[in-house]
């Protein structure tokens, strides 16, 4: 190979890894996660530690799609922890009156309910999403504690746990397959409906949007509302596994979530990425918290760990053309 | 008056005066492909004021911004009171005395008027580490009273009228070349576009007053300013130079000419191809207002008959043809489309009964610049590539769609997935024209389509124009170029300050002349 060649060559990985930075860097991280902790700890390449890994990151990654869907169209969703807290709570508070499907459903609509709530707010009053959301958070956060009186909510009923988390095909738990299946979904509807591409076009631009003469508002209420209701679904499977509705499990969903959002890929500012994308952002916090947990790291060096993987990616991976001052 | 701008120029004229305040020698800048600038060879007196004027994207902007430093030249020298300067940054311009008075204001309302006399600059007034507020205050009433304002110092700047700002900002301007203990040149851009009449005549008085201070270069769409103010006239086109006279030897007439310049190509817009039979009426504009952008508009549209809304920034041409998108609500009057009214304020409506719209801003309301050539394409045609009535697309058939009209219009996209914004303008604003043309629309209403495009994207629009028109759709073509206008138009409405001021007849055999258009523009 002469000087010249091996010049371009060079030039076009460099080319290339520039261009799809947002995907190259996830998939950097998974691999120097995974070698890193194979090495220090015996017990984390094993297959019960892959499903353990997936049970614990099953409510994180629905948590994260919710951000998405939101974050896609250039809002931002930062009641998705506490919404997953009052969903799980209704519905450990449902279940033994309603069954398990009857619960299911409640749980959904609950937290769909509150991702309308916010849409209609954003909307109609003209907040900024960010607003509506830090104090629909502290809202939903106090009704859960009225709810629970600030102890966890005790039921009796076997369905819901059983549900979640039995391993019904190859020893792996039910809840992982419900969760990717909603990820597989989630991906289809970006890509191939309508409401998917209007999504991306609103966070895209959305003067082009109002132009093309779509219903802003419609579709971004329909986002939250989406959101909302992957929330109440978390909510459904976080109370299933802990066998009982707790006061603020969901809370420390809220920075995972916006981590795995924006390490996967999907921008801040909307329009690129999706759901897709977050699957892997998932996967690396996920990774990362098991791996720390496996090699003792103590809890408060992992949030510490966690906040500066956060920053760093996004500073990696955040595309400044696009804003004119970084606020 | 006129003796006295002659005198003043015999005056300047002496040999013996100092050196020019400015002097720009083969200043050439280029964008890409592009070339704003060409060689502009130009000269300001000190103690003048020099009119600079052209059409849009003539390249006075470029040159503005050059002279103040936030763009740097490709190539030539520029001379300020003699010596040589090249900035490495845009505050340096200031240590040369060179402050601009923007078009959009560059105040912030929130602050009163001192600090922002000041912004920036408040390191003098610092003692010990604290900023001494009074002093700063004493210092913008010295200078506000100097130039013979009348504005409070300590007034929030939100609470002054438009004009009084602007005074603001000439202030901040001269406390600021003072402070570099410079000769004050004034970049004036468009200070008249936002003013009333009164204003206007204010601004004019206390730029002639100050002209023993300072040296001032003006750029103004109306040549009625450039009479009443100016000494010398450059006048740009395309980038070049092509004269710069005093404006006593000019005529209202002969600027025109200058400004415009090219000869109409019959060729390059298509005119053998006009339609000299209309068919009926499809648009009918009835008493239409929209407070503050135009009133009491009356139009018709025929069928195959293109309508060009010819007038200067602000004129309303726009506003009207948002109006008649859906996208700009009105007070009054009625916009019918083949007899059935048109419902005010939406664009979804509008779309329905066959209006399409292409806007101005291409990058930022005609297309997503990071999504791929597809999904731009497509982006209002969903609905079409849908299962029967479910959301889910038919992604065969948008991806057939897009090949089908990239071939047609002749797209160069290396594929329908690259992002859009790695498209040359022309070839995005083709994408845009084919999302609009698969409507099968009956109307086009077009705000500037060819602005910012090179001639060979244009040409190619205009074809696309003309045979739509052809095959017997209407087009309401808003346009800030006047050849075009009049090359494409069968009917020409001039818009000034929200009203229709005339409409003149521009069939294929008999061209309606510019200076007839602009004289009704100003």
């Amino acid at each position: 190979m002469t000087n010249a060649t091996l010049e371009r060559t060079t030039l076009d990985i460099s080319e290339t890894l520039r261009k799809n930075s947002t995907l190259v860097y996830p998939f950097v991280s998974v691999f120097a996660i995974i070698a890193y902790f194979t090495i220090t700890s015996p017990q984390f390449l094993t297959f019960d530690n892959a499903t353990n890994i997936g049970r614990q990151a099953a409510v994180l990654l629905l948590v994260a799609l919710a951000g998405t869907v939101v974050i896609l169209i250039g809002s931002i969703d930062l009641s998705v922890g506490a919404n997953v807290t009052l969903s799980g709570l209704v519905t450990a508070a449902a279940v033994d009156r309603v069954g398990l499907l009857g619960a299911i459903v409640v749980g959904v609509l609950a937290g769909a309910a509150i991702g309308f709530t916010n849409g209609v707010i954003y909307t109609g009053l003209k907040v900024p999403s960010f607003l509506v959301t830090l104090g629909t958070m502290s809202v939903c956060a106090g009704v859960a504690g009225h709810l629970s009186g600030g102890s966890a909510i005790v039921y009796s009923s076997t369905a819901l746990p059983g549900f979640v988390n039995s391993k019904s095909v190859l020893g792996i738990p039910n809840v992982i397959f419900i969760v990717l299946a909603v990820a597989a979904l989630l991906t289809a509807v970006s890509f191939r409906t309508k409401f998917g591409r209007y999504l991306y076009a609103i966070g895209g631009g959305e003067p082009v949007a109002v132009l093309s003469g779509i219903n802003l508002r419609r579709y971004k209420v329909l986002a939250f509302v989406l959101g909302g209701a992957l929330c109440g679904l978390g909510g459904v499977i976080l109370t299933g596994q802990v066998q009982a509705g707790s006061p603020s499990a969901g809370d420390a969903l809220l920075l995972d979530s916006i981590a795995a959002v924006v390490m996967g890929g999907t921008a801040l500012s909307g329009g690129l990425g999706g759901a897709h994308r977050t699957v892997l952002g998932v996967v690396v916090i996920a990774l990362l918290s098991n791996g720390m947990d496996l090699t003792g790291v103590n809890n408060f060096t992992q949030e510490i760990v966690k906040g500066l993987v956060v920053v760093a990616s996004v500073a990696l991976t955040i595309d400044r053309s696009r804003y004119s001052f970084i606020k | 008056m006129e003796i006295n701008l002659s005198q003043t120029l015999s005056d300047s004229l002496d040999p013996a005066v100092e050196a020019l305040a400015l002097e720009m020698t083969g200043i050439t800048k280029r964008y890409g492909s592009f070339t704003a600038v060409d060689g502009v060879d130009l000269s300001v007196r000190p103690n003048t004021v020099l009119g600079l004027v052209g059409e849009n994207g003539a390249g006075k902007s470029t040159i503005l911004s050059i002279i103040n430093g936030t763009n740097r030249p490709d190539s030539g020298t520029m001379e300020i009171a003699g010596s040589v300067v090249g900035y490495g940054h845009p505050l340096e311009a200031a240590e040369h005395g060179v402050a601009t008075v923007f078009q959009e204001q560059g105040l912030i309302p929130s602050l009163p008027v001192y600090e922002n006399m000041f912004l920036g600059r408040e390191k003098r007034f610092i003692h010990h580490g604290i900023l001494r507020r009074r002093s700063m205050i004493a210092e913008a009433a010295k200078v506000l009273r100097d130039l013979g304002v009348d504005i409070d110092p300590t007034q929030a700047t939100q609470n002054l009228s438009f004009g009084q700002r602007q005074l603001v900002e000439i202030g901040k301007a001269f406390a600021t070349t003072a402070a570099h203990d410079a000769h004050p040149i004034i970049l004036l851009d468009e200070p008249t576009s936002a003013l009333s009449a009164v204003e206007t005549e204010l601004l004019f008085d206390n730029v002639r007053r100050w002209r023993d201070r300072a040296t001032f270069v003006l750029v103004s769409h109306r040549l009625s300013d450039l009479q009443a103010l100016c000494d010398d006239v450059a006048v740009l086109r395309d980038g070049s130079l092509i004269a710069q006279l005093p404006i006593a030897d000019t005529t209202d007439d002969q600027l025109h000419e200058l400004m415009v310049g090219r000869k109409r190509d019959v060729e390059y817009y298509k005119e053998a191809d006009q339609r000299d039979t209309l068919g009926p009426v499809v648009l009918d504009v009835a008493g239409l207002s929209s407070a503050g952008r135009f009133r009491e508009v009356n139009f018709q549209l025929r069928q195959g008959e293109i309508v060009g809304l010819a007038g200067v920034l602000g004129s309303g041409k726009s506003d009207l043809a948002r109006a008649v998108a859906g996208i700009q609500k009105t007070d009054q009057g009625s916009i019918e489309i083949a007899g059935a009214p048109l419902r005010n304020g939406s664009i979804s409506h509008a779309i329905r009964q066959g209006i399409q719209y292409v806007p101005a801003e291409r990058t930022a309301e005609g297309v997503i610049l990071s999504h791929s050539v597809e999904k731009n394409l497509t982006l209002t045609l969903l609905d079409k590539l849908t299962y029967r009535s479910t959301s889910i697309l038919n992604l065969r058939g948008g991806r057939a769609m897009t090949q089908r009209w990239i071939a047609r219009l002749r797209i160069k996209a290396p594929g329908p997935d690259v992002p859009i914004g790695r498209l040359s303008g022309g070839n995005q604003q083709k994408v845009v024209f084919a999302r609009c043309l698969e409507r099968e629309p009956s109307i086009l209403v077009l705000d500037d389509p060819c602005r910012g495009l090179d001639v060979g994207a244009k040409e190619e629009l205009y074809e696309l124009v003309r045979s739509f028109a052809e095959s017997g759709g209407s087009v309401i073509l808003v346009s800030d170029n006047l050849p075009e206008i009049i090359g494409l138009s069968n009917t020409i409405l001039v818009m000034r300050s929200g009203a229709i001021t005339a409409s003149l007849k521009s069939p294929a055999s008999a061209k309606p002349d510019e200076r007839d258009i602009v004289k009704e523009m100003v």
